[in-house]
């Protein structure tokens, strides 16, 4: 693996006379991207850097909890990069050749900051940030969703990205071909009949639709994880593989998820501002209220428990014999009763 | 609670698990040792899982009447330890049989027929509703007032609190 990389670098780095790869490891990363990181000492011009890198890799396909694209994924991080302010990892390029990494890779900059923001919250070491990391968090996911989409996403990669028939002409059609997506994909996953839950919130949201509200370039994937930090600031927006064109109120509801979850607090900071809602509603003036919230949070929650799940039911009809899905249907139970409170089954308590 | 994946299932899985996604990773010979004693150890609780209640409950059964037996075999022998041999015979020897289990097996069939049967009720009331069949409405809460306790119960008997691993 190491050689690849320093194959790759050679490719993007022609100038380069030495480039040495050292420490190279897996790490925990996400879920969905076997992740590695390593340091490339790269001498050009007669001077030596250190290129802090990480490398993001497909599983196999039949293991893969979403099908994304690495290219994808390289565009928008660049045009992010290049065309706003927002935080992001240099991506210096992907290799969709399974050759030389086993599975389509990309390769980006490690950047500085801790991804450890459970510190952030419950007493942690790094509670004294949370008010500061948290609103900069937020003035971030409002520069990307106030971010026009051509500018972001010119060549419309962004529009139906994982494949799912995606309309995204209006408001509603958006809405309604995503929750067609829900519906028909339900039976590729209702391995225990428990999952009915999940069928009774594709109906319910198509019957409770809110009003209309134009559409974003959304993170996708907007989860208390999903950010690194340092100095009070937010220094990397992570984790980019399921961004696309959506409705802004999708990332705020899935935070609002993850956050029980995760056992994490990111929705009730900033506290001088009233929480991430007020104070994004400040900034956006959308006046998003807490029932537009809670649908969202549902929406949300669909849009990553279809695949989560096909990754569950895969794994249960023994496709492949991974521990992750096990354990993710295990961790993603928690999701149950907040989609029963969002829903308004009765006797369920916030 | 789910009928699937069974607990077999997951220990099967933990059993792969080790084998596929750590072992290969173990870099200690006793570490790798204590793996295989781990594996070796879930396969006995899959092994007996299936049979322990059974097993236990035929064994109550028996026991109280080897114990009458002992004492019969005795006949009209004296001396204080017949006289315990017997006094068992009649007092933990008379404990009535327990029942043996029900077979699971049929029973989690029947669940997850029945659970399906109320899935299968959510998609023909949502047709209702959409209709404007506000009795469908109320329908679809009595089958949301059964699911509630259950996730409920669900998520306090398999889940552990305090976030996901790996993820921050």
């Amino acid at each position: 693996m190491e050689q690849s990389i320093v194959a790759f670098l050679e490719r993007i780095l022609p100038d380069a006379t030495s480039i040495v790869v050292e420490d190279f490891q897996q790490i925990a990363g996400g879920f969905s991207r076997e992740t590695f990181k390593c340091d490339a000492r790269v001498t050009r011009s007669g001077k030596e850097e250190v290129m802090p890198l990480i490398l993001r890799k497909d599983p196999p396909d039949v293991e893969a909890i979403l099908h994304t694209d690495r290219s994808v994924e390289h565009h928008l991080i660049e045009s992010l990069r290049l065309r706003t302010t927002i935080p992001v990892s240099q991506s210096y390029g992907f290799e969709m050749d399974p050759k030389p990494f086993g599975q389509p890779a990309m390769i980006i900059e490690r950047a500085s900051g801790s991804g450890q923001t459970s510190a952030l919250f419950n007493g942690g070491a790094d509670e004294d940030q949370a008010e500061s990391v948290i609103k900069h968090l937020c003035e971030v996911l409002v520069e990307l969703h106030k971010c026009p989409i051509n500018k972001i996403d010119p060549n419309g990669e962004l529009t139906d990205p994982l494949h799912r028939g995606t309309k995204v002409d209006s408001w509603d059609s958006f809405m309604d071909s995503t929750i067609e997506f829900f519906e028909r994909s339900y039976t590729t996953f209702n391995f225990d009949p428990i999952l009915m839950i999940a069928l009774d919130a594709v109906y319910t949201l198509r019957r409770n639709k809110p009003r209309p509200m134009p559409l974003a370039v959304v993170h996708g994937d907007f989860n208390p994880a999903n950010f690194l930090y340092e100095n009070g600031q937010v220094s990397a927006l992570i984790d980019w593989e399921v961004s696309r064109v959506g409705d802004p109120r999708e990332d705020l509801g899935w935070m609002v998820l993850m956050d029980v979850i995760s056992n994490s607090h990111v929705m009730d900071y900033p506290k001088k501002e009233g929480g991430f809602l007020s104070y994004y509603n400040k900034l956006t003036g959308n006046d998003i209220t807490p029932e537009e919230l809670g649908y969202f949070t549902l929406f949300g929650t669909m849009q990553i428990a279809v695949p989560v799940q096909q990754f569950v039911s895969r794994r249960v009809n023994k496709e492949y014999m991974l521990l992750l899905p096990l354990y993710v249907a295990q961790s993603s139970m928690g999701a149950f009763p907040a989609m029963a409170q969002l829903m308004g089954y009765a006797g369920v308590s916030a | 609670m789910m009928t699937n994946p069974t607990l077999d299932d997951l220990l099967e899985g933990l059993i792969v698990s080790l084998e596929n996604e750590i072992m290969p990773h173990v870099g200690s010979p006793k570490a790798y040792t204590m793996c295989q004693m781990v594996q070796s150890l879930i396969q006995e609780v899959r092994q007996a899982m299936p049979v322990y209640d059974t097993y236990i409950a035929q064994e109550h059964n028996q026991m109280t009447q080897v114990l009458r037996d002992v004492a019969a075999a005795l006949g009209d022998t004296t001396g204080p330890e017949a006289d315990r041999i017997r006094t068992r015979a009649t007092t933990l020897g008379t404990k009535a049989d327990v029942p043996m289990p029900a077979d699971q097996e049929p029973i989690r069939a029947a669940h997850q027929e029945l659970g399906y049967a109320l899935q299968d009720c959510i998609t023909d009331l949502d047709v209702l509703q959409r209709a404007g069949n506000t009795r469908a409405d109320t329908a679809l809460q009595s089958i949301r007032a059964h699911l509630l306790p259950r996730i409920v119960r669900d998520v306090a008997t398999l889940t552990m609190a305090g976030g996901m691993a790996g993820r921050g």
